[in-house]
């Protein structure tokens, strides 16, 4: 049950204002053909939507331009054809938004291979095209899509992604500092029962049907993996600082900390682990409870004591 | 202050990347200033931020967006002007940059700066929007020329003529990449000392230098590896026009060391002489 801290360095890549370059293999613009609306007068709404959509075309897919019309948007250049010029930008279109969703989960780009999750990612940003400023959660929908996706492994993959983000939204999220033991010392005896807590502002618990943290550590520790069998595990995914940690939680400990997080007083809370816990003997009960709420602050799960 | 809008002559500067974030907060190295991409800390609460701050404290820095899309016709995001604002009131950019380009159209957004036609009809459009854009941030709004690898066949006037009579319209500011001017030239088959001398020099506040790709039919505007020594002679004539711009390198694909990226954008130092 030791927490790992993620090794994602100083945080997500930026996004450049230069043109991203990536590999593609050689295969061309695949032709189709212009709207009718393009016989028109080309204005400037004409000419972007016009632009947009054919840029915007995944690779497998014709795009609504064929050579005769491209010359009437796009003027050729002494070295490349109206639609060669185009094309630029639809390869870097892709390429930026490619690059993104590699940054947010290498992860799931390794237990894919390079190749199919680039034909992943072209379905997804066919599927859910940007329409924000910022790229910071561009990848959000990964775990779902992964998820649909008619693929044996899909609920892995999805469980991977659904990880990966919780770390890319504990990056985001508010900063603040843990408690510690020194400031439980501080309470006063009689307010225990009805303190309660607040959690740190990016702790995500991930309720997981295959054991995705261990997968994740392994390709952390550069450990041979294969994709695992399903099992249930619980992972809380949360920042201190600059370090991102991953916990991976016992029952008892889900118990408590989803009861605080929810506004239960420590009372509470330690009552709905002890019932959690009636099968077991009654000293062991104890120890489990004492132990539980100790890791629970001593990972820094908590940011406030509230009385 | 050698410009018109009395924004200072910073020195020369750096792109800010996250790669470098360590070196710059642990060894707080002797940099005149930073521009930072605007939208890697929007629609963020956390850690970019915390980086940020800091940085901001100890160093003066720019604005430098990639989301603005000021030639749409998609109308203004007025959600992102005001968080845009918010964060140059948090980071006391000197100013704020954008490019003269259009990222997406009907809602969507391609975070690819697309090519502008160039005609009447577009010109008017992007003068109003920044007027608008000048007006919500409360001060002058410097557009950049882009690079681009294609040209709308119904454009009736050069980029440099649009940018030119844009800059006086409204009234806006000029971030000069003579990089950028340099890869158009090569893509589009123009005089790029022609380009530099049409633009009204005391409208430019900044300038830019980055590396780029030659794939031998085209340059793609890629910001990867050193300067190319006729960039470097383009920032020389740009220059030598102005009564001091503030010169920021980008460095945006393998980036290196900060020690190397720092040392590139002080070689501006040769060509542009005691200014900086």
């Amino acid at each position: 049950m030791n927490r790992e801290a993620t090794a994602d360095a100083l945080g997500l890549h930026e996004r450049a204002s230069a043109t991203p370059e990536r590999a593609e293999p050689a295969r061309k613009i695949a032709l189709g053909s212009a709207p009718g609306w393009t016989e028109g007068k080309l204005g400037l709404r004409a000419q972007q939507e016009w632009f947009a959509a054919i840029i915007s075309t995944a690779q497998d897919k014709p795009a609504p331009v064929d050579e005769r019309s491209a010359a009437r948007l796009i003027r050729a250049s002494a070295t490349l054809s109206s639609v060669e010029r185009i094309d630029i930008y639809r390869r870097g279109y892709h390429a930026r938004l490619i690059e993104c969703l590699v940054d947010d989960y290498p992860v799931l780009e390794h237990a894919l291979g390079e190749e199919a999750f680039e034909a992943l990612c072209r379905r997804y940003i066919a599927r859910h095209p940007s329409r924000a400023p910022s790229l910071n959660y561009f990848g959000r929908h990964m775990a779902d899509f992964c998820r649909a996706e008619p693929q044996p492994e899909a609920g892995f993959l999805a469980d991977l992604a659904a990880l990966e983000w919780a770390i890319v939204l504990s990056i985001h999220a508010p900063t603040e500092s843990a408690i510690g033991f020194e400031d439980l010392s501080r309470v006063p005896s009689e307010r225990w029962p009805g303190a309660r807590f607040r959690v740190n502002p990016s702790l995500e618990i991930l309720h997981l049907g295959y054991p995705a943290n261990a997968y994740l550590q392994a390709y952390r520790h550069g450990q041979p993996i294969a994709v695992p069998a399903a099992r249930p595990t619980s992972v809380a995914v949360y920042r201190t600082g600059r370090s991102v940690w991953r916990l991976e939680l016992e029952p008892t400990l889900v118990t408590l900390v989803e009861s605080l997080a929810n506004g239960a007083t420590l009372e509470v809370g330690l009552t709905e682990v002890q019932a959690s816990l009636s099968h077991e003997p009654e000293q062991e009960v104890a120890k489990k409870i004492s132990h539980c709420f100790q890791h629970s602050v001593s990972s820094g799960l908590f940011s406030a004591i509230l009385l | 202050m050698a410009n018109r809008f009395k924004l200072p002559n910073l020195g020369i500067g750096l792109g800010l990347r996250t790669k470098h974030y360590s070196t710059i907060l642990e060894q707080k190295p002797a940099v005149d200033w930073f521009e930072i991409l605007s939208e890697n800390y929007l629609r963020t609460k956390g850690r970019p931020l915390d980086f940020l701050d800091q940085i901001a404290d100890h160093y003066p820095v720019v604005m430098h967006g990639v989301s603005l899309s000021i030639g749409s016709s998609d109308p203004l995001d007025r959600e992102y002007l005001s968080e845009l604002r918010a964060l140059r009131d948090r980071t006391k950019a000197r100013w704020v940059s954008d490019h003269l380009c259009w990222t997406g159209v009907s809602g969507k957004n391609t975070h690819d700066l697309l090519p502008m036609p160039y005609t009447e009809e577009a010109l008017l459009h992007v003068v109003d929007r920044v007027r608008a854009v000048q007006d919500f941030l409360g001060a002058p709004l410097a557009l950049e020329n882009p690079s681009s690898y294609a040209e709308f066949a119904g454009d009736s006037m050069r980029e440099w003529e649009f940018l030119g009579r844009l800059a006086e319209l409204a009234d806006c500011a000029l971030l000069l990449d003579v990089n950028n001017v340099y890869v158009s030239s090569k893509n589009h088959g123009f005089d790029p000392l022609s380009y530099l001398n049409a633009l009204p020099i005391d409208r430019v506040v900044q300038f830019h230098v980055a590396g780029h790709t030659d794939h031998g039919t085209h340059i793609i505007d890629s910001h990867i590896g050193p300067v190319i020594d006729s960039v470097w002679q383009l920032l020389a004539a740009a220059h030598q026009r102005s009564s001091g711009v503030p010169v920021l390198l980008e460095w945006d694909a393998e980036i290196p060391s900060f020690e190397e990226t720092h040392a590139e954008a002080l070689r501006a130092r040769e060509f542009i002489g005691a200014a900086a």
